[in-house]
């Protein structure tokens, strides 16, 4: 037959190969490039632990979503340090307070829709007011940051003025209605009696806000973890003129730990890394060049709390002597690498009102430890024993090494004997609870920013009542209410340093470090900020 | 009854088996080297205090700069609070070797009885004791432990003890296997009908021949308990914080990957490979020699 | 007695099984310190808001009421709520599963392959150096902590080299590494699709050689012309039309298993990543398990090698490789099938450290989580659920194997 010869395995090879060269080659040129569409993908290891209702959601991540779905009736501008003048309007426009310090009375944005095209009016805002305080959820932001002792009640005065009348002169009650338990829910989504939880499968159902930037068009869990977010820019959001959100979709993914966090961003499957990564990671990643690390202020704190109800610490002496020996230097360079900041105060840095008070007691000060321990009969053959309990959950970062080194430096003292106790989360609770502890590690977020937040929950007698440290001084008391109830901020600030002064003598809780915030992000993301207000602000994200 | 039986006390089984090891060839030599293994960690972290070069725990914090790798300095490289590794490395087999003879201990307390009663006292307590050991036998026993330690907390004692639970099953089905087949042997039938006690039978002729296999099952006890140690302290249920353990490098070393800082986990790591595989050569050995297989 | 009677006796004996592990860890749960109900509390403390919470998880009951309120509950399928989030547990554990069920699938595909290769190396260079480095390999491979292994291999692979990711199973979305732009473009980009268009090319090709017949025969030009033909519509079909059709959204989950679930939507692209995220932590797990069959290879392997018929077929002249993978690997296959069904439990005791180690999403992972929020529903529950599976592999293992060994009749 003709045509029939054998071809040799080679010469097939080598025709396959060719086609190949030749079709990469035509098609390569053939193909159109993409369009552009603005996505932003940021990375997590944080997850919502327990819903995004502002009457329940109390967790730092639930808020970061909150403040991206919904609006307050005032915010806190970008690059804010906490003062009065960084009060902006939201959707309030102006707002008036009477001289008593009792009546506020807010005028509302007009034309502002909800997603269904209902308009935003005073009604809103005394349901969603009305209804955080009548839902009282014991773990609930309105219950911890006591809305209803500050709260009378709300009013509607006109179909866009609303009246606040408090029970007590708050001068942080602007500051108060600037943080995401105050956002406006919309009554459609937020049953009255009910929290609203995640519903698998309805994203829009799993949430009840509605007037901020974003809209959420999806949230999947699996066993219980997130796995994936999706934020898509809302066309009613009242700032849509301004040109916000920036970036019209945000995709949020959720890893397991800050070894795959850090691995993402550096691998570039991300565009931002936030929270948390390890001081290690971080101080690796400052290094890459196709990376861009950002440091804002912080306002987290951690702090060592000491139990009042029985000895070692029942005795202020004792307490007193313990916290000159803490050497926040060696903490702040060895378990963070220089990446938080000393703190000699319960006010953190940058924030009015904030002093150096515990510098007083040195950084470390062993004499003074010496000194006041000797009369006791603490001296180097018998010393003072006690137990040091931290949390081994990750709940904070590195408190295993955070206790180490505190436990070095006050055996550095020469007189001071620590056992080192750690417990997982729901054990560490439980102990601080039963007031089993000597000496416990916890830290705090702030719910809204004002010195009162760091001081009322801690050194106020009921305020600070779930520390379970027993810690009851009424002078103390007193001033902490004259403080929260002046509205003079010269005034307040001279209250916050006797304030101050008063807890050095007492020593029942000992300031340690103020952490940073950090992110991590592609060298083209432009917009973010890291300001005293601990949020971030999704809409002013975008990438060039 | 194809070869006398002759009765001999335990120990003059034993050592004769050791003291030919040489010349029983290659699973003379996994014994002996095994062996050699185990004795050096031992010796090492009991000698710890007086030849690491620095202090492994909280007062030898910053020793050196963190994560500084491997070099004439510290040859392990530090960690990233500063602390030598090779010190850590060290110092770090007690808790592993601790939490191994404690649940050993614990389990030829409890199992070894339990299966010579139950086996040869027979009946319904012998049927629902198997049933309850099977279930626990069958089950991945990971889970069981990691449930009993959360619940237990932190310490050797609780670890040895999670270990334990998970591992009596093994020695009751072996011990139980023995004396259900000497239970049936002629020697023992004739004790019986002279009138000798139970519990004379069973210690002065039963247990001797049981103990081969008992061994056997022990030095695989030890390998497992050594990883399933490591393991429980992976997932955060290990020693105090200031006790230097290979198995916390381990679990605290995984933060650090993403920085390259590869030293922190890989030296503690191949220790415990050594202590385990020095524990599993030993078994392998002994099980061939005590147990001859055909064939192999 | 019968097949049936023996099923029916062998699902009975589970039942015991499966209540006294639910039993112990029932009461070692209560029993021991660590409260959940304390777990729903951070700051303010209100005793009656404890003991509604209390309430709520049933936790204010005596134990015995508990235990059998859970196993009524149990006998009509229902698995609880969980104590920490409150979504029924039955909901989590299946959707969690399917992940253990793909990683255990793979890791026992390696362990198999890798301990029948080396299994069978060793049997033919019997005591000689060779078996010798494999028998210690095998040994050592089971000495490691898996974990251990799995960051180095992190270490090596994810850190260093960057070919594989660090862990995760990778998202519903699939997209592919480093690619953030969504769809106007072929996934991957222009060179991988067309590269992808080829490979199709390719195995259409093939397909159609050894449909028709034609391997044995020698290739001419007409026939290589045809072949030639069929690539190049392959490739123009794939290229040019079929990605705007391959989209790299949402995988469609069927089975939840994202190898088979991309493979049914005929995305080679989702495979890929599925697989691409599977690698290593498959061969965490599979490495420290071949050790065993390694072991049972070599032996079974070793007298096979020896029997006449082997000899026989070696002095006919066929090729070694085809006397044993062909013939004689097949007595193995029994003692190898019941390996796998022996290993099982000890596969998914190792699956819960590599889960941990990869962040892979699944059963393993969300014991140790759940643990950690003392969440005693979810975890009886997924004892459980564990127990039910081991019996019932334990129970098709035997099956399979009284089924295919006709010296065995039932």
């Amino acid at each position: 037959m003709r045509g029939t010869r054998a071809i040799s395995r080679i010469a097939i090879v080598g025709i396959v190969i060719a086609i190949i060269v030749v079709a990469a080659v035509v098609g390569y040129f053939l193909m159109q490039p993409a369009k552009k569409e603005s996505v932003l993908i940021m990375g997590t290891t944080d997850t919502v632990e327990s819903c995004l209702d502002p009457a329940r959601a109390y967790d730092y991540f639930g808020w970061e979503i909150i403040q991206a779905l919904g609006s307050g009736l005032v915010e806190y501008r970008p690059g804010a340090t906490g003062a009065a003048e960084d009060i902006v309007p939201a959707l309030a426009t102006s707002w008036s307070v009477s001289s008593d310090g009792l009546v506020w009375t807010f005028n509302l944005r007009q034309g502002v829709k909800f997603d269904d095209g209902t308009e935003f009016n005073a009604t809103h805002v005394k349901y969603t007011f009305d209804r955080g305080m009548g839902i009282a959820d014991p773990e609930g932001p309105f219950v911890g940051i006591g809305y209803s002792d500050i709260i009378e009640n709300v009013t509607v005065v006109s179909k866009y003025v609303v009246r606040f009348y408090l029970k007590i002169p708050f001068s942080a009650f602007l500051s108060l209605l600037a943080c995401q338990a105050s956002y406006i829910v919309d009554p459609k989504y937020a049953p009255p009696d009910q929290v609203v939880e995640y519903k698998a499968g309805d994203a829009r159902g799993s949430h009840p806000m509605g007037l901020g930037p974003y809209r959420l068009t999806k949230w999947t869990r699996t066993a219980g973890r997130d796995q994936e977010m999706v934020l898509e820019a809302n066309p009613n959001y009242w700032n849509a003129s301004g040109g916000y959100p920036k970036t019209q979709k945000i995709i949020i993914k959720f890893y397991a730990d800050s070894a795959s966090l850090a691995l993402a961003i550096d691998a570039g499957e991300i565009d931002i890394a936030f929270r948390q990564l390890s001081a290690t990671d971080i101080n690796n990643l400052k290094t890459k060049t196709h990376l861009k690390v950002w440091e804002g202020t912080g306002a987290f704190i951690q702090y060592l709390v000491l139990q009042e109800k029985r000895p070692p610490f029942d005795n202020p002496t004792v307490r007193k002597a313990v916290a000159a020996a803490i050497n926040r230097t060696a903490i702040v360079n060895t378990v963070f690498l220089g990446q938080v900041k000393k703190l000699y105060s319960m006010i953190p840095i940058g924030m009015f009102g904030h002093r150096d008070a515990f510098l007083t007691l040195g950084d470390p000060n062993y004499t003074l430890t010496r000194t006041l321990l000797a009369p006791l009969g603490y001296n180097e053959t018998h010393k003072l024993t006690f137990k040091l309990w931290y949390e081994t959950s990750g709940h904070y970062p590195q408190s295993p090494e955070l206790a180490q080194m505190l436990k070095a430096s006050l055996e550095a003292s020469g007189v001071i004997s620590v056992t080192l106790e750690g417990r997982d989360w729901a054990q560490y609770r439980q102990e601080r609870i039963a007031e089993t502890m000597d000496a416990y590690i916890l830290g705090w977020y702030p719910d809204y920013i004002d010195p009162d937040d760091y001081i009322y929950p801690f050194l106020h007698s009921s305020g600070g009542s779930w520390l379970h440290h027993n810690y009851n001084n009424t002078e103390m008391d007193q001033l902490i209410e004259w403080a929260r109830g002046n509205t003079s901020q010269s005034v307040r600030e001279q209250l916050y340093e006797q304030i101050q002064d008063l807890m050095v003598k007492d020593c029942p809780i000992i300031p340690i470090y103020q952490g940073s915030a950090w992110a991590v992000t592609k060298t083209n993301v432009k917009g973010v900020y890291l300001d005293i207000t601990q949020s971030w602000r999704h809409w002013l994200v975008y990438k060039e | 009854m194809s070869k006398p039986i002759v009765k001999r006390s335990m120990l003059s089984r034993i050592i004769p088996a050791i003291g030919s090891l040489r010349e029983r060839g290659l699973s003379g030599w996994l014994v002996i080297f095994g062996a050699a293994i185990v004795i050096s960690i031992i010796l090492m972290t009991l000698l710890a205090p007086w030849i690491s070069p620095y202090d492994p725990t909280t007062k030898g914090v910053n020793v050196g700069a963190p994560l500084t790798p491997p070099n004439s300095k510290f040859p392990f490289g530090t960690n990233h609070l500063g602390q030598d590794m090779l010190s850590r490395v060290i110092s770090g087999g007690g808790v592993m070797l601790q939490v191994a003879f404690l649940s050993v201990a614990i389990c030829l307390a409890i199992g070894v009885p339990l299966g010579l009663f139950s086996s040869y006292m027979g009946g319904i307590l012998d049927r629902s004791v198997c049933l309850v050991m099977d279930s626990i036998y069958a089950f991945p026993g990971l889970i069981l432990a990691i449930a009993i330690a959360a619940m237990l907390g932190r310490g050797v004692v609780n670890m040895a003890l999670s270990i334990a639970v998970v591992y009596v099953p093994s020695y009751f089905r072996v011990v139980r296997s023995q004396v259900l087949s000497i239970k049936e042997m002629p020697y023992v039938e004739a004790a019986r009908s002279i009138g000798a006690k139970s519990r004379t039978i069973l210690f002065k002729y039963i247990l001797p021949n049981v103990v081969p296999s008992i061994v056997v099952v022990a030095t695989v006890n030890f390998a497992d308990a050594i990883l399933t140690a490591a393991g429980l302290t992976f997932v955060g249920l290990g020693v105090e914080v200031d006790i230097p353990d290979w198995g916390w490098d381990l679990a605290n070393g995984r933060k650090l990957l993403p920085s390259g800082a590869w030293w922190v986990i890989t030296f503690p790591g191949i220790f415990i490979i050594l202590l385990a595989l020095g524990f599993t050569l030993m078994g392998e050995g002994l099980s061939e020699i005590l147990n001859p297989k055909l064939g192999e | 007695m019968t097949l049936r009677a023996y099923i029916i006796s062998r699902i009975l004996l589970t039942i015991p099984m499966i209540l006294i592990l639910l039993t112990m860890v029932f009461v070692i749960m209560r029993v021991l310190p660590g409260d959940p109900v304390l777990l729903h509390f951070e700051k303010a403390e209100h005793p009656e808001a404890i003991e509604e919470m209390r309430r709520k998880l049933g936790l204010d009951k005596p134990i015995w009421v508990q235990y059998f309120d859970y196993l009524f509950g149990l006998l009509r399928g229902d698995l609880g709520k969980s104590m920490h989030d409150f979504s029924p547990v039955a909901e989590q554990i299946f959707s969690a599963f399917p992940a253990t069920l793909e990683l255990a699938i793979y890791s026992m595909i390696v362990a198999v392959s890798i301990g029948i290769f080396l299994g069978v190396e060793a049997s033919k260079s019997y005591n000689q150096p060779k078996d010798h480095t494999i028998r210690v390999f095998g040994i050592v491979t089971y000495a490691i902590p898996i974990f251990f292994l799995g960051m180095i291999f992190q270490i090596i692979f994810a850190v260093n080299l960057r070919w594989l990711p660090v862990g995760g199973r990778t998202y519903p979305a699939m997209e592919p590494k480093g690619f953030t732009m969504p769809l106007s473009q072929p996934p991957g980009g222009v060179t991988t699709h067309l590269f992808l268009s080829c490979v199709a090319g390719l195995i259409v090709s093939t397909l159609c050689l050894v449909a028709f017949k034609l391997k044995g025969k020698k290739i001419t030009r007409k026939i290589l012309g045809v072949l030639i033909s069929v690539f190049l519509a392959t490739w123009i079909l794939w290229a040019w039309v079929g990605w705007h059709f391959i989209s790299m959204g949402e995988l469609h989950i069927a089975t939840g298993l994202y190898t088979i679930d991309s493979l049914l939507e005929g995305n080679l692209y989702k495979f890929a990543e599925a697989i691409r995220y599977l690698i290593l932590p498959s061969l965490t797990l599979g490495l420290v398990l071949s050790g065993v069959f390694i072991r049972l290879t070599r032996s079974n392997m070793f007298e096979t090698l020896r029997l006449d018929f082997v000899t026989a077929a070696k002095a006919r002249g066929l090729k070694e490789r085809t006397v044993i993978y062909g013939y004689a690997l097949r007595n193995a296959f029994l003692p190898i099938l019941t390996m796998m069904g022996l290993q099982f439990a000890a596969l998914l005791a190792g699956a819960i450290l590599t889960e941990t180690t990869f962040s892979w999403p699944g059963l393993g992972r969300y014991i140790v989580e759940r643990i950690n929020f003392r969440d005693y529903t979810a975890i009886q529950g997924a004892v459980v659920f564990f127990g039910i599976l081991v019996s019932i592999v334990s129970l098709v293992t035997d099956l399979l194997y009284a089924y295919l060994d006709p010296r065995i009749r039932l």
